[in-house]
């Protein structure tokens, strides 16, 4: 059956596997693409987020109608490698040919042309038209292992204390802060950090993987790939108190630091926890059990959202969208009627539900940027999910959105609000009776919305409901004077 | 039915390595155009790759609107499912409140292996059904499939009129919001009784499009477009309303297609181009400057800078070249402009600005970073200037008094340079 997508959460394996190799300094990309495939992946996209800087090390086939229309992608690639060449755009570094969709579409499988180019250049088939960019990223990380570094590694001997980060690409949400926070916690649990792959590596330095006594994936949704053919003991970077814990427990017991991993455990707790403790124990610690929050972002944030402001911070999680979908998900339309209909004070996600709460006019709604795809710049370290900074970091922004808030629904003299738009009600003396179906509507309506929005709300819609009543000329507010101010942009 | 466009040969001084050709995705232009207008639901036929990064880019400068797509993977593909899928797609877009105009944006992929429209509804409920083709191996700059989206919703919902109102204008052209305004105002100033913008935001300005008494391209490449208004018997007003010769020659033009009183057009048209003297005497210009965007509109920009004292040898844009731009080149080529590149790419653009040494660059984002790492202001053509008032008098005010501010941060560029490049810490 036909099946629609609305608003997709995330690419294809193609742009997965550019982010994921031009990452490596020593690689230079042929992508065999339309001039689309190759402007949004390397230029359009990075203009609106810092997750992925202007790609510089990539080069289209740009495919035109003769490609498409018969002659296929060969030729082009051909032309495209010979003019790289002869630039001096491939010295010192080795080329590997993507695939994409449109390439792929037209059936160009470029294995034996790229045999014929420099030695060490290869060819990704990236399988785009089928795979998503979890898989694209998993499939590309173990291709490079394999294609650059098994062989090499056969010589590379296990060296204790040493851990590998893997996972960093381009287009992960965040990446820089949480990077920055799983190494302080891997070195704090006393491991050295070997290589962080991609980023941060080198292809020629990619058997170097192979000296590693443990590795850390960053992410959950790729990676387990080349941790399994590496063969060492792995883990996923933690988020919330008790996993950061559990984490770096782990590690020291694998890396036989346990004491070291022990020490620093307690002496987080006596730092950077700290403020965790003290929001838990003064009054901002009282919201948490009414504030409902929404999630929606890849796995390994809503796994560890859900751990952290739920279970061990008491939140209602009234809904937990994974990216890639689990089983049991809402699917987008659910996900949008609900956000439509009765959202929660905090949505953790992407432009897609930022869209939805605009679409609804919940303006009582926080929203916090939390997946791609959406306008965002991220390379501050300061800002992880992950680890114990990533608790911090994440009440800090709840709490300071809470207060932001709070302050919106502060009244303001209505001749300032005046001054504007003229739509806020002037306050009238004296309050008119409510008939019964009129007082049951405003409480429906109010049902609906954030806790902490409805103090404000019930006195902005009461007042809204009676100034309309009044300008009737009515003793009391019946039920279609209350669902006429109900009914307002913004009631 | 709209056909793709071929592409011209590449003009001959972009002949050398081209390795990096300069547009957004050519599809982007149609989908801005498209999630723009009020009651429009598209849904796109594409594969996951540039149905992302379209969506990316849209969001931040097309709409804050749902976008639907047919779910097109191998399995559908190959199975010659892409007509089910993009049905299902248009009926779900159908049922979205307010629902007037479902584009369907068929992308490389779809026609690939082929979309025949009449495969598709016509109309859904209250909904009618535009396809819009816009592979972009076949088109090759994001401006041209403005044009063809155009051409599509207009060949679609537009139709003559009985009877034509031979005083309104259609301004054709994605323009800062002010400007239109601007140009109305002067225009009923010479009788016109109204104007109408195209691509705007409103269905019915598609509608009755068809009854104006001429269409005005204020940019250079809806060639598609003005094939629709010709063949409504519609005629075309050439040049545009920039700088002061431009905008003199532009408003007489429209008086006499419009046959408007003689009298009253040249009183208006003397009296803006006295105030746009009084503009650029105000707002001179001095520097050298090079305008190397990819909105297809750069060559009228580089001859408003020209006109204001600026010397410009370079400009580049995105797309081909045209008979509608023929008019700005040969004005840029009489005063000074060394070479016009059509279809360029980035390495055009760097052997500029070797060439050239400018003091300013207007510009795509690559090629900005590289003139900012030489210490050389830059900025992007389609933020800066393309999202700016640009016609009449007012226009120029807002443009050249932005240009000369940017000219005067020269110093904060190379200290920008000096500092990343560790020389600050050696000079102490």
């Amino acid at each position: 059956m036909a099946r629609v997508i609305r608003d997709l959460p995330e690419t294809s394996s193609y742009w997965a596997a550019v982010w994921t190799a031009c990452a490596l300094p020593d690689v230079h990309v042929i992508c065999d693409a339309p001039i689309g495939c190759f402007n949004l992946v390397a230029t359009a996209v990075p203009d609106y987020t810092d997750a992925i800087p202007h790609l510089q090390n990539i080069t289209p086939s740009v495919i035109t109608e003769q490609e498409v229309g018969g002659s296929g992608t060969g030729p082009a690639v051909q032309r495209t490698y010979e003019g790289l060449r002869d630039e001096g755009l491939l010295d010192g570094k080795r080329l590997i040919v993507i695939s994409t969709a449109e390439s792929e579409m037209i059936g160009s499988d470029l294995t034996d042309l790229v045999k014929t180019f420099a030695p060490g250049s290869g060819f990704f088939h990236s399988e785009s038209l089928s795979d998503d960019e979890w898989i694209g990223r998993d499939r590309i990380l173990l291709w490079l292992w394999e294609q650059y570094g098994a062989a090499a590694a056969q010589a590379v001997a296990v060296e204790p204390g040493l851990v590998n980060i893997i996972g960093p690409t381009y287009g992960c949400f965040n990446s820089a802060a949480d990077l920055h926070e799983v190494r302080r916690l891997i070195e704090g649990a006393g491991g050295r950090v070997n290589l962080v792959f991609p980023f941060e590596s080198r292809l020629e330095n990619i058997a170097q993987l192979g000296r590693a006594q443990v590795n850390v994936l960053l992410y959950r949704e790729f990676g387990e790939s080349l941790a399994e053919a590496l063969g060492q003991p792995w883990l996923h970077a933690p988020m919330g108190m008790r996993a950061s814990n559990a984490f770096v427990q782990r590690l020291g017991e694998l890396l036989d630091t346990g004491p070291q991993a022990a020490a620093f455990m307690r002496q987080e707790k006596e730092t950077t926890l700290q403020a965790v403790w003290d929001l838990w124990k003064g009054p901002q610690g009282d919201w948490f059990g009414t504030t409902s929050v929404g999630v929606v972002a890849t796995g390994t944030y809503v796994t560890g959202l859900q751990a952290f402001l739920g279970e061990e911070l008491g939140m209602p999680i009234v809904f937990a969208v994974n990216r890639p979908p689990r089983p049991g998900d809402l699917d987008t339309e659910a996900l949008r009627h609900l956000l439509h209909t009765r959202p929660p004070a905090f949505v953790f996600g992407s432009i897609n539900e930022k869209i939805y709460l605009s679409e609804g006019g919940a303006r009582q709604t926080s929203f916090i940027p939390a997946a791609f795809p959406g306008p965002v710049v991220r390379r501050a370290v300061g800002t992880p999910f992950m680890g114990y900074r990533g608790t911090v970091y994440l009440l800090q922004e709840i709490v300071n959105r809470l207060y932001e808030a709070l302050y919106n629904f502060l009244p303001l003299d209505s001749a300032y609000a005046n001054q504007g738009k003229g739509t806020a009600p002037s306050p009238v003396p004296g309050n008119l009776p409510w008939q019964p179906q009129a007082r049951a509507a405003l409480d429906a309506a109010l049902e609906k919305m954030p806790f902490l929005a409805r103090i404000s709300a019930s006195r902005e819609l009461q007042m809204r409901a009676e100034a309309f009543a009044r300008q009737q000329g009515a003793a009391e507010v019946s039920l279609e004077v209350a669902q006429a101010a109900l009914d307002q942009p913004g009631g | 039915m709209t056909q793709p466009t071929s592409t011209p040969a590449p003009s001959p001084e972009g002949k050398a390595c081209q390795l990096h050709p300069q547009s957004m995705c050519p599809a982007f232009g149609a989908l801005r155009v498209l999630t723009r207008i009020e009651g429009a639901h598209p849904v796109m036929a594409s594969d996951t790759g540039c149905l992302y990064g379209l969506k990316f880019v849209t969001h931040f400068y097309g709409a804050r609107k749902s976008i639907l797509a047919a779910h097109l993977g191998t399995e559908e593909l190959m199975a010659g499912e892409v007509v089910e899928a993009t049905r299902a797609a248009i009926e779900v877009a159908a049922q979205e409140p307010g629902c007037q105009l479902i584009p369907v944006i068929s992308l490389c992929v779809a026609e690939t292996v082929g979309l025949p429209e009449e495969m598709l509804p016509k109309r859904v409920g209250e909904a009618e059904v535009v396809l819009v083709r816009v592979p972009a191996y076949a088109i090759h700059s994001h401006p041209e499939t403005k044009d063809v989206a155009l051409a599509a919703l207009l060949g679609k919902l537009g139709s003559p009129p009985a009877e034509r109102n031979g005083r309104t204008l259609v301004l054709l052209g994605e323009v800062f919001p002010a400007d239109p305004l601007g140009i109305d105002g002067l225009l009923r100033q010479m009788g016109v009784e109204g104007t109408i913008s195209l691509p705007g935001r409103s269905i019915d300005d598609l509608r009755r499009a068809a009854s104006a008494g001429a269409v005005a391209p204020l940019h250079p490449f809806y060639k598609q477009t003005l094939g629709v208004f010709r063949e409504w018997g519609v005629p075309v007003a050439g040049g545009a309303p920039v700088g002061i010769s431009g905008t003199y020659a532009w408003l007489k033009a429209i008086g006499s297609l419009l046959q408007l009183d003689p009298a009253q057009v040249e009183a208006t048209a003397s009296a803006e181009r006295e105030r746009a003297q009084a503009m650029l005497s105000a707002l001179p210009l001095s520097g050298r400057i090079l305008v190397t965007g990819y909105e297809g509109s750069e060559l009228a920009y580089a001859r408003l800078l020209v006109e204001a004292g600026a010397e410009v040898p370079f400009v580049s844009t995105s797309i081909g070249p045209d008979p509608l731009v023929l008019p700005d080149e040969t004005w840029l080529r009489a005063r000074g402009t060394r070479q016009v590149v059509y279809r360029k790419a980035l390495e055009d653009d760097v052997r500029a600005l070797d060439e050239y040494q400018p003091d300013l660059v207007l510009g795509t984002t690559p090629f900005c970073a590289i003139a900012k790492e030489r210490g050389i202001p830059a900025m992007y053509f389609t933020n800066q200037l393309a999202s700016r008032p640009f016609f009449l008098s007012t226009g120029m005010a807002a443009t050249l008094s932005f240009i000369r501010d940017a000219l005067g941060r020269a110093e904060r560029y190379e200290w920008m340079r000096d500092f990343f490049e560790g020389e600050e810490a050696a000079r102490g």
